[in-house]
């Protein structure tokens, strides 16, 4: 049960700064996620909160103590490594209680603590086992496991689930959650995936190019992007982009100049003016078929996935992508028409930022408790 | 279909090996059945395969007055503690070179592994001047230190090959847990690290077991080694083959064995499951 505290970190490797000046609060029993492109730091940043690697500068701290100068045994932690890291030439009990064993923990405690964690996570059985004799998902549980008993200020997981197959992969991240609640630890994890950053954060950090882009929750970040990294990051399929014009901006919204008319997107206008160039995102679920809609396309390709159709449209020398019904009619090549909700629309300013929404969506700023969270 | 395919490259496989195998396999079969004939039956015209074995040879190399177990210690010793020091030295410097982040570090690795490539000709006569102004001559450490000029490098240069082919996650892993770096390397890396520990010293082992050049210019009464023993028995006088083959089956049994040993140690085998 901890906090944990980032000061303007920097990490330098021989000349190039791969993290340039991250700030970052995680509130006691948090689930952070870091999310963003491979090569964005954003194992870096895991890595120095580990101990792994040193900040070139900043402070890194943990329960308001600063720990730059503390080794990575003496920090309390545990990590999931995405490897998994099992120590090949020890049994599954030795591998999750080797910590104890280094700690001098007497040999029926350490048992205890391993046979508790075990439990939890359904290794009972195989706690004689070498990790070569387990599958993939038993060696992932193995490693959580390892990171259970040491009962860590915090668990970090880097990039936990990315060597698994696809139906393992929601199993455990459903697990994850589950232990999430069932330990009430503060945890980070990083990952590539939006959607288990999605489905997993209270809180997620966006990271490109070493630089946090925006801080906030899931739903916040969806229907709050910060900027046109993070509304193309966020969600799937991407958003949609077109490029507008302003014709009127006041404090009630913006008026933008699209081809069947203008629309008045509720945003606030502060800092633009008339004839100003912005980028228009729209997300595919926010398009809807209409045959009175101002906006045309031919579609491409076609993908229904049963529930939900994906339709991928050529609209002028772009690409967009409309998710419809499961049970709409149309066939590739056809011209369509569609509109969309000027609520939902984001308007983005040339240096990518985007333009405040006048109104805070209603589930932006729920914390997973207030979400129902998941009951053991 | 596939099998009649296939069904000739194969039959080739098994008759090329089945040549390389008698090309090895002849010379030291021939040289271990010889040790036990008399001379009269090595030396014959026709070679004979049946005949009755005898240990004379064997006995007498043990047993004259010019005994055998001199040699056989000053080698075990020699090539024993220079493979000791090379392997120890070798695991820690290979360690460093494979996890440490320098620039240049592949310059250095490679300098290293060069020292190794000189032929022993041309490093012979430097070393034979230094060790006399060292007083190293017909000394223990004299042929010790000329072995390790040669294995040192190798085994730097092998271990750090054994080490890159460890994740460093395990490393991290263990010090996430709790360990030292110390503790790290003692009970995650080393035990990982046998395989590659056996096969370095088993390759420095024959390295020294077998050298002729270095022994027969640095060592002298006191430190001479086996192969300075066999060509002892190469006299203006005659070659005394019974006991020269002997001493072969002796030098050569060891190795062989040791040789086979090395390919149940292979690295695969023991990190399978460590990661992924």
């Amino acid at each position: 049960m901890a906090t944990l505290q980032l000061n303007n970190i920097v990490k330098d490797f021989g000349g190039t700064q791969v993290i340039k000046g991250v700030d970052l609060e995680v509130k006691d029993r948090e689930f952070v996620v870091f999310v963003g492109p491979s090569g964005c730091g954003k194992s870096t940043l895991m890595r120095m909160i580990a101990g792994l690697e040193s900040a070139t500068s900043g402070d890194i701290l943990i329960d308001g103590e600063r720990i730059n100068d503390v080794g990575p045994a003496d920090r309390g932690l545990a990590m999931v490594f995405q490897s998994y890291a099992l120590y090949p030439h020890m049994s599954v009990e030795d591998n999750m209680g080797f910590s104890m064993r280094l700690a001098k923990v007497p040999t029926a405690e350490r048992r205890e603590k391993v046979l508790a964690a075990a439990r939890i996570l359904q290794l009972e059985e195989l706690l004689d086992r070498k990790p070569r004799a387990l599958s993939g998902g038993q060696r992932q549980r193995v490693a959580i496991g390892r990171a259970i008993v040491r009962n860590p200020s915090i668990f970090l997981f880097d990039e936990p689930l990315s060597n698994l197959d696809a139906a393992l992969r929601v199993q455990m991240r459903i697990e994850l959650a589950r232990l999430h609640e069932e330990l009430d630890a503060t945890m980070i994890y990083v990952t590539h995936d939006q959607i288990e950053a999605m489905t997993m954060a209270d809180k997620i950090v966006v990271l490109q190019g070493g630089v946090v882009e925006q801080i906030g929750s899931p739903m916040a970040l969806y229907h709050h992007p910060a900027n046109l990294f993070v509304a193309g990051f966020i969600g799937s399929p991407k958003m949609n982009f077109l490029d507008v014009e302003i014709r009127r901006a006041d404090a009630e919204g913006v008026d933008v100049v699209l081809p069947g008319g203008d629309c008045r997107v509720p945003v606030e206008g502060d800092g633009v003016s008339i004839g100003d160039k912005l980028t228009l995102g729209i997300r595919p679920e926010h398009l809807k078929l209409d045959d009175q809609g101002a906006l045309t396309g031919k579609i491409l390709v076609i993908e229904r996935l049963g529930g939900t159709t994906s339709l991928y449209l050529e609209k002028g020398d772009s690409q967009w992508i409309l998710v419809a019904d499961g049970d709409v009619t149309s066939r590739v090549h056809d011209q369509i028409r569609f509109s969309f909700d000027p609520a939902c629309a984001h308007l983005l300013k040339g240096n990518g930022d985007a333009l405040p929404h006048r109104h805070r969506h209603p589930l932006a700023d729920i914390d997973r408790k207030e979400n129902g969270g998941l009951s053991v | 279909m596939n099998t009649s395919k296939r069904w000739l490259p194969h039959t080739f496989k098994i008759a090329l090996l089945t040549l390389l195998l008698l090309w090895t396999l002849i010379p030291i079969i021939w040289m271990v059945l010889s040790s036990f004939k008399s001379n009269d039956i090595i030396t014959a015209g026709t070679p004979r395969v049946f005949f009755t074995p005898i240990l004379e040879h064997y006995t007498s190399l043990f047993s004259s007055g010019n005994s055998l177990w001199p040699y056989l210690l000053n080698s075990l010793f020699i090539a024993g503690v220079s493979t000791l020091i090379a392997v120890v030295l070798g695991c820690m410097a290979g360690f460093g070179l494979s996890r440490i982040r320098i620039k240049g570090k592949q310059h250095l690795a490679f300098w290293i592994i060069s020292t190794r490539m000189a032929p022993i000709a041309a490093v012979i006569v430097p070393l034979y001047l230094l060790f006399r102004y060292l007083y190293l001559l017909d000394t223990h450490a004299g042929l010790i230190v000329a072995y390790l000029s040669f294995n040192l490098p190798f085994a730097i240069w092998l271990m750090t090959a054994f080490f890159d082919d460890l994740p460093p996650d395990l490393e991290e892993a263990a010090m996430i847990d709790g360990a030292t770096k110390l503790q790290a390397f003692r009970y995650v890396v080393l035990p990982l690290m046998t395989p590659g520990l056996v096969t370095t010293a088993i390759l420095c082992f024959i390295f020294a077991w077998n050298d002729y050049a270095f022994a027969q210019t640095f060592s002298g009464p006191n430190t001479q080694t086996i192969p300075i023993a066999a060509a002892q028995l190469l006299t203006q006088t005659g070659i005394d083959w019974g006991k020269l083959l002997a001493i072969g089956t002796i030098v050569v049994c060891p190795m062989a064995i040791a040789g086979l040993l090395v390919k149940r140690w292979l690295v695969k085998g023991l990190t399978l499951g460590a990661v992924k």
